[in-house]
């Protein structure tokens, strides 16, 4: 028997018979004045003409700034040529000084950028802090309140952001913590964002205590030194990869004003990226040894991933937990939860007791 | 290769011109369109290929064997060995880890621990989408309600990368007829492709992306640094976010495939002007709503075994299909939610008074959008935590002009009425050919310069 009373589904129950009489019981979208397929080519190559005048130099920017494959090599055929007459036209620039008004400030060609000719790196001055009172048999000094905490990074700082400021919430301090995630950045692609600028721009913005950093997901794009292109993960790869990161921690610090926890890269499951991260990790060191008093090192590699092995699970609290997510790169909440043990603990080593959440 | 990206915004105007080069002759144009189908799935991951063409196989040897089998209970047997093989593969990419913790917890809590063997497995995009529209296939061909397709067509019905990695959910019977032969080249509805992927833009990148940072993401991350007044501002912003985000998704889908001469089913209509569940879920997520009535709800014998099955079969349709969102018990919740709304709606029809129809619509605004809670938080407790600071006094920090403003046009647009808008509509639509290309090309332009740092983070539906 067919049933047509309305279900509450929000259609009627009917019999299959009823059914196959209703085929195509939702209806098309509305479609207006039928044109030829002429019409539809002449319409979008329009749009690509315009875009690819305005647009050539960001596409070319897009495409270079690409990982190597198909889609880098399809970008960069169209890119190049576009660019080339985007520059020689002007149109860019035109575009670039139009749209201006509703570009977000995130940091791409401030002040700090890598791209700025600012001479040679200089080292800052050794400040007192580097010195421990107890090793010239002085009293330590007492460690100061932590106000406010920037966790930063890619999509690596997440959930860990997340997990860091209800660790905060929920000890009812005073410290403020400040997520400022930049997803699918990184230090060696700044046409995305220029890092370098960022960093003085948060710097600038929040005025941090500490900062929690941790980026490294989407790095491996050819650096420039000395006016040629270095690729990934020569030594002179991981120099200028350590030096826009020392620049970056020379910031944080804030003229040894502020600290810097910055986080080493757990082992990725793919072989190829674990070569990146093993130079991104090496570059981190070597970065910060100018500054070891106001920069941390958190060794978030070693504890996941001990020896460059990399592993989606581990015991945890007694009981094996997968700790990354299923790309093989990032960490779950459970993982997130073990860096963030390793945060804490850096930040009760430097601030005082009762400002960063116990145990 | 997401639609909003550099990448695809080469390979779509290539793609476009080829294919209508190649119409005339379906010898050539369909393993062309298979093969940039292919491509366009391997620029996710190359391995996710072979699972694809995987349950394209499997379905066409399913639906070749219900041709053979001479029995209506052998044909049954077929069709059942089929979706459990593509259930079999849903299962095991979406949910074997869901499966796996949750028993191991449960075992642990009873003192029984043993432990189970822990996987991470990748789950390939568009998994939930293509394996359930494989199953609508088969089912279909064996209920006659279509001809068993070529593999080849069969192969594009699954694969055609308009619709392949968020939907809309289009049924083997809409899709098929229209390879049946070439796509006429002089019945093109170029206007509305073209403003379907300018207003799809919009609503991704401009709207939903901008609550997203601005008034949900902060929110959900730590709940308990907010008071109510921001914690109701992110539920109202991510009410508007799903729906700009995945309505959006669906816009420029619908859109592409219109420029290509094919034609989808809506998948939204004004969701947020529903005066009750039951008219919410034929206005959300059509295709998906349509599945579940056809796949499950209808099976189970729909509203025609008496009053408490009804209510049974609307609570299993409803939790199947939270957790068809994901392997998680906050969608196992938002199900359970919307299911018991609906049967609460069924049991109380004719017994109690009617709302008036402004007080019903608030009802079911403020009901849609509280359950959304647990569906966008990360977890149950974080859910819990989150709902505990509905009612906690604090600041207003975040319902900035910018957030009030996406929150209340979205919503007036909704409840406005249709005609002025389809009339406006149908005047962009109407424009021509070249003053259309300009214009989506200053979206384009418009909506590149609104992302912060040039990346669009993905569509809510590409982790289901």
């Amino acid at each position: 028997m067919t049933d047509t009373r309305p279900s509450d589904l929000g259609v009627e129950a009917r019999d299959l018979d009823a059914e196959a009489a209703a085929l195509h019981d939702i209806p098309a979208p509305p479609l207006g004045r039928r044109r030829g397929a002429r019409d539809a080519l002449v319409c979008i190559g329009v749009c690509v003409l315009v875009l690819l005048a305005f647009e050539g130099a960001s596409i070319r920017h897009a495409g270079q700034d690409m990982k190597h494959g198909w889609q880098r090599t399809l970008v960069l055929v169209a890119g190049t040529p576009a660019g080339a007459l985007s520059d020689a036209s002007g149109l860019g620039s035109v575009k670039d000084r139009t749209l201006a008004w509703e570009r977000s400030n995130d940091g791409s060609g401030g002040p700090g950028g890598f791209r700025a000719d600012s001479g040679p790196a200089v080292v800052g001055a050794v400040t007192p802090d580097a010195i421990d009172p107890r090793a010239l048999g002085l009293r330590p000094r007492a460690p100061r309140a932590l106000r406010t905490v920037l966790v930063t990074g890619d999509s690596m700082s997440q959930p860990l952001d997340a997990e860091l400021a209800r660790s905060f919430a929920r000890a009812d301090g005073n410290a403020t913590v400040v997520r400022d995630p930049h997803i699918g950045t990184g230090i060696s692609q700044s046409d995305l964002l220029d890092w370098g600028s960022e960093a003085a721009a948060q710097v600038a913005k929040r005025q941090p205590d500490a900062v929690v950093m941790f980026l490294g997901a989407n790095e491996g794009f050819p650096l420039t030194v000395g006016g040629r292109s270095v690729e990934c993960c020569s030594a002179a790869w991981t120099a200028a990869y350590a030096s826009r990161a020392r620049q970056m921690m020379n910031t944080y610090r804030q003229a040894a004003g502020a600290r810097v926890y910055w986080l080493t890269l757990p082992a990725p499951r793919d072989h190829a990226r674990q070569t990146i991260s093993r130079a991104v990790n090496v570059a981190i060191s070597v970065a910060a040894q100018p500054y070891r008093a106001q920069v941390r090192i958190v060794d978030v590699s070693a504890l996941l991933t001990p020896g460059g092995r990399y592993r989606d699970a581990m015991t945890v609290g007694g009981a094996q937990q997968i700790v990354r997510q299923a790309d093989g790169v990032h960490l779950n909440a459970a993982g997130a939860g073990l860096a963030l043990t390793a945060v804490l603990d850096s930040l009760r080593a430097d601030f005082a007791a009762g400002s960063v959440p116990g145990r | 290769m997401v639609f909003p990206s550099v990448p695809f915004a080469v390979f779509f105007p290539a793609v476009l011109g080829l294919s209508w080069l190649l119409m005339p002759h379906p010898r050539l144009w369909k393993p062309f369109i298979l093969a940039v189908s292919y491509l366009f799935y391997a620029a996710a991951d190359p391995r996710f290929c072979l699972l694809l063409a995987g349950v394209t196989l499997a379905n066409q040897l399913g639906a070749r064997l219900v041709g053979r089998v001479a029995t209506k209970r052998g044909a049954d047997l077929t069709v059942a060995a089929t979706v459990v093989v593509d259930l079999g593969a849903l299962a095991y990419f979406k949910y074997y880890g869901f499966f796996v913790s949750s028993v191991d917890r449960l075992l642990d809590d009873l003192g029984l621990g043993a432990p189970l063997p822990l996987l991470n497995v990748v789950l390939p995009v568009g998994l939930s989408f293509f394996t359930f529209q494989a199953i609508s296939y088969v089912v279909d061909v064996r209920r006659g309600l279509c001809e068993r397709a070529s593999t080849i067509d069969l192969g594009i019905y699954l694969a055609f990368f308009p619709h392949l990695v968020a939907g809309p959910i289009v049924r083997a019977r809409e899709f098929l007829p229209q390879l049946a032969r070439p796509r006429n080249p002089r019945d093109v509805a170029v206007g509305a492709g073209v403003t379907l992927i300018a207003f799809g833009l919009v609503k991704k990148v401009v709207i939903a992306d901008f609550l997203a940072r601005n008034a949900v993401d902060p929110v959900f991350a730590v709940p308990e640094s907010y008071g109510a007044p921001d914690v109701w501002t992110a539920v109202a912003a991510y009410a508007v976010q799903i729906y700009c985000d995945f309505s959006g998704y669906t816009d420029i889908a619908i859109g592409i495939a219109l420029l290509m001469g094919f034609v989808f089913p809506q998948n939204f209509d004004a969701p947020y002007r529903s005066t009750s569940p039951q008219e919410f879920w034929r206005r959300w997520h059509m295709t998906l709503s349509r599945y579940l009535r056809d796949f499950i709800y209808i099976p189970l014998g729909g509203n025609r075994r008496g009053a408490v099955k009804q209510v049974r079969n609307l609570m299993i349709t409803m939790l199947l299909g939270g957790l068809w969102h994901g392997a998680a018990w906050g969608f196992v919740l938002w199900g359970a939610l919307h299911g018991g709304a609906l049967a609460l709606q069924h049991v109380t029809r004719g017994r109690i008074p009617a709302l008036p129809r402004p007080a019903a619509w608030a009802a079911t605004l403020l009901f849609v959008c509280l359950a959304w809670i647990p569906f966008r938080a990360p977890d149950l407790t974080a859910a819990w935590a989150f709902a505990q600071r509905l009612l906690v006094p604090g600041p207003s920090t975040l319902l900035t002009p910018g957030v009030a403003a996406a929150i209340i046009v979205v919503l007036a647009l909704q409840l406005a009425p249709s005609r002025p808008i389809a009339v406006l509509h149908e005047r962009i639509m109407s424009a021509r050919p070249a003053v259309l290309g300009v214009g989506l090309a200053v979206t384009i332009m418009l909506v590149a310069a609104a992302v912060p740092g040039g990346a669009v983070p993905p569509f809510i539906y590409f982790a289901f």
